[in-house]
């Protein structure tokens, strides 16, 4: 009898024992599964199936790389860039304010509500996000911001130093406000991760707080932030509803998809498809790799 | 022992200060002097970060004083709903309202009837398979809903009887709303014993239709909640694909909204953080009087 162990975020259970074989002498169970992946095909599998060969045959029917190439060149290429840039920046303010907020949190004993206070706001704010957040945004640092107008009062003016929320900033501070949460979400069980043992044992072989950081708790946690990076810069790359409400131009990748497939350009909606297309495989890449390392991350938090 | 025990029961040991004694309690030890300063620090800066914005926005949404004259004198000045309740008036507003009422309910159907037979058949019959359904529900992370809904125009001119209808989101907002929903349903099915309840209704002459509604529902009340927010949250506040597919949802109506009456737009955006939080709120609680680990609303 086998025994399966499933793991969840973080938490290792073991599951019922298997049941043993019924006599069948062949398994038709997975008939169960039919309408489920039936529902899946139909409504995940062949529009994604739909961007690609899209993307690979031009009008005249004929198989071919162009357009999957265009997609990386000229605007497009700037889109890809831009859009890689602010991803990975937002991914990094993300990463390491969502660290040091998850470890504040965790370390603060008094009052005992805060670290459950920082949780619950983190599990809300990681979900909003699309066209509110842009507006709230808007209300704060738009040309007639709040922040902008007490800059303003203490003497900074934040237009002329030449900010603008369809910059890299503007983005970075507006996907920071669910980037953040999210990471303190998946930063805190690592931290909580952390044994009191192995301070301990660093601290008795005479290592100091910066020897236990870099021999030890930054190792741990490793895994944990790159995974955390990943899924951040996955996040903030597939963003549209956000950045739709900030900017009229189509300056990151989602944007310019939109922008082709709006139509307005015969003969040019291959190349949205394309975007499309190498959308899906960067994500594929970052959630791949997310993947391995949220395995990895689970080893020490048993 | 946990460095901080979320249920704050394990009790921090004191140890005397001074020397280069080990930290008390936890990998996570109670900083001392500077230290001491840069969680706070840490904390508070971030509370502004998330609190400002909205801040901002409810100034903008209910005050109708321009921001060149907002100063000490007029803080308080001319505070008022008008803004909101000239956008309930809109008829496009009930309209939309409407409509993306009716998705949330249809997509909260649709997902419950697909989700919950799959879950408890992998939990019964087929648990070697979990893995794979679980990872086949983190997919619509991996195709972004600009990518689906780019994926659905090339099927536009062989479906329209079905894409020309507004309920036709139904099913793609269920996909959008699978990571969240199955893992919140996995998570309640898992900490029954489902098998032994299962059996115990068989055994009792109940057929499966009965086991279903009578045995199974009533054990997975909390999962069945709580995914169903998640999924009418998700519902809600769906742009991208209503966008492209020119289905007047509340979300497309809020964005068009607010380029027309910048003020109401944003009082209706903040209307809907509102909720949204309600919704998020409603679920930790739920879930936290049944016992349940924790509240399913991260994806992965």
């Amino acid at each position: 009898m086998t025994e399966a162990v499933l793991v969840d975020g973080g938490r290792t259970l073991r599951a019922a024992p298997a049941a043993p074989a019924i006599k069948a002498p062949r398994n038709w169970d997975w008939l169960g599964l039919v309408p489920f992946l039936a529902f899946l095909a139909l409504f995940l599998v062949v529009p994604a199936f739909a961007v690609f060969s899209k993307a690979f045959v031009d009008e005249q029917g004929n198989f071919g790389l162009e357009a999957f190439q265009d997609a990386f060149s000229g605007q497009n290429l700037d889109a890809f860039k831009f859009s890689v840039r602010l991803s990975a920046l937002s991914a990094a303010t993300g990463v390491v304010v969502g660290g040091f907020l998850a470890y504040a949190a965790a370390s603060i004993r008094r009052p005992k509500w805060l670290r459950s206070l920082v949780t619950a706001f983190s599990g809300v704010a990681a979900n909003l996000g699309g066209v509110p957040l842009a507006f709230a945004f808007i209300a704060l640092l738009g040309r007639q911001g709040l922040a902008t107008r007490i800059l303003s009062e203490l003497g900074y003016d934040l237009y002329g130093n030449g900010f603008q929320l369809d910059t890299t900033t503007g983005f970075v501070s507006v996907y920071s406000y669910f980037n953040i949460p999210l990471m303190v979400l998946i930063t805190l069980p690592a931290i909580d991760g952390l044994k009191v043992a192995w301070r301990e044992a660093c601290a008795n072989l005479g290592g100091t707080t910066f020897t236990y950081w870099r021999r030890i708790g930054l190792p741990v946690l490793l895994p944990s932030l790159l995974g955390g990076f990943l899924l951040l810069f996955a996040n903030s790359f597939s963003a549209y509803a956000t950045a739709r409400a900030m900017t009229d131009q189509s300056l990151i990748v989602p944007l310019r998809i939109q922008f082709y497939l709006s139509g307005d350009f015969a003969g040019q909606d291959q190349l949205g498809f394309s975007l499309a297309a190498w959308m899906i495989i960067i994500m594929s890449v970052s959630m791949g790799l997310y993947w391995v390392l949220r395995k990895r991350a689970e080893r020490w938090q048993s | 022992m946990a460095v901080v025990d979320p249920t704050g029961l394990s009790s921090v040991v004191e140890v005397p200060q001074g020397g280069a004694g080990p930290a008390s309690a936890g990998g996570v030890r109670p900083a001392r002097g500077l230290g001491r300063l840069v969680p706070i620090v840490v904390l508070i800066a971030c509370g502004l970060f998330f609190i400002l914005p909205l801040l901002a926005m409810a100034r903008f949404a209910l005050q109708n004083v321009p921001m060149i004259r907002l100063g000490w004198s007029t803080l308080f000045d001319r505070w008022s709903f008008s803004g909101i309740t000239k956008a309930f008036d809109e008829a496009e507003f009930r309209t939309s309202l409407s409509l993306s009422l009716k998705l949330a309910l249809g997509t909260v159907i649709l997902t419950q009837a697909l989700l919950l037979p799959t879950t408890l058949w992998v939990h019964l019959r087929l648990p070697k398979a979990r893995a794979f359904v679980e990872f086949l529900t983190v997919l619509p992370y991996v195709i972004p809903p600009i990518a689906l809904v780019a994926g659905i125009l090339p099927i536009k001119p062989h479906a329209r009887w079905f894409l020309n209808s507004d309920y036709s989101l139904i099913p793609f907002y269920t996909v959008l709303a699978l990571p969240f929903t199955f893992r919140a349903i996995d998570a309640g099915v898992r900490a029954l014993d489902v098998r032994t309840l299962v059996d115990a209704s068989r055994s009792l002459g109940a057929g499966w239709g009965t086991t279903l509604r009578r045995v199974m529902i009533p054990n997975l009340r909390t999962a069945i909640i709580s995914s169903s927010f998640l999924t009418a949250a998700v519902v809600l506040g769906e742009f991208t694909v209503a966008r492209v597919l020119l289905k007047e949802t509340l979300p497309l109506f809020m964005f068009e909204y607010q380029q027309r009456e910048p003020q109401g737009g944003i009082g209706l955006g903040l209307l809907a953080i509102v909720a949204t939080t309600a919704i998020f709120a409603i679920l930790s609680l739920v879930t936290r009087k049944r016992g349940m680990s924790r509240p399913a609303t991260t994806v992965l």
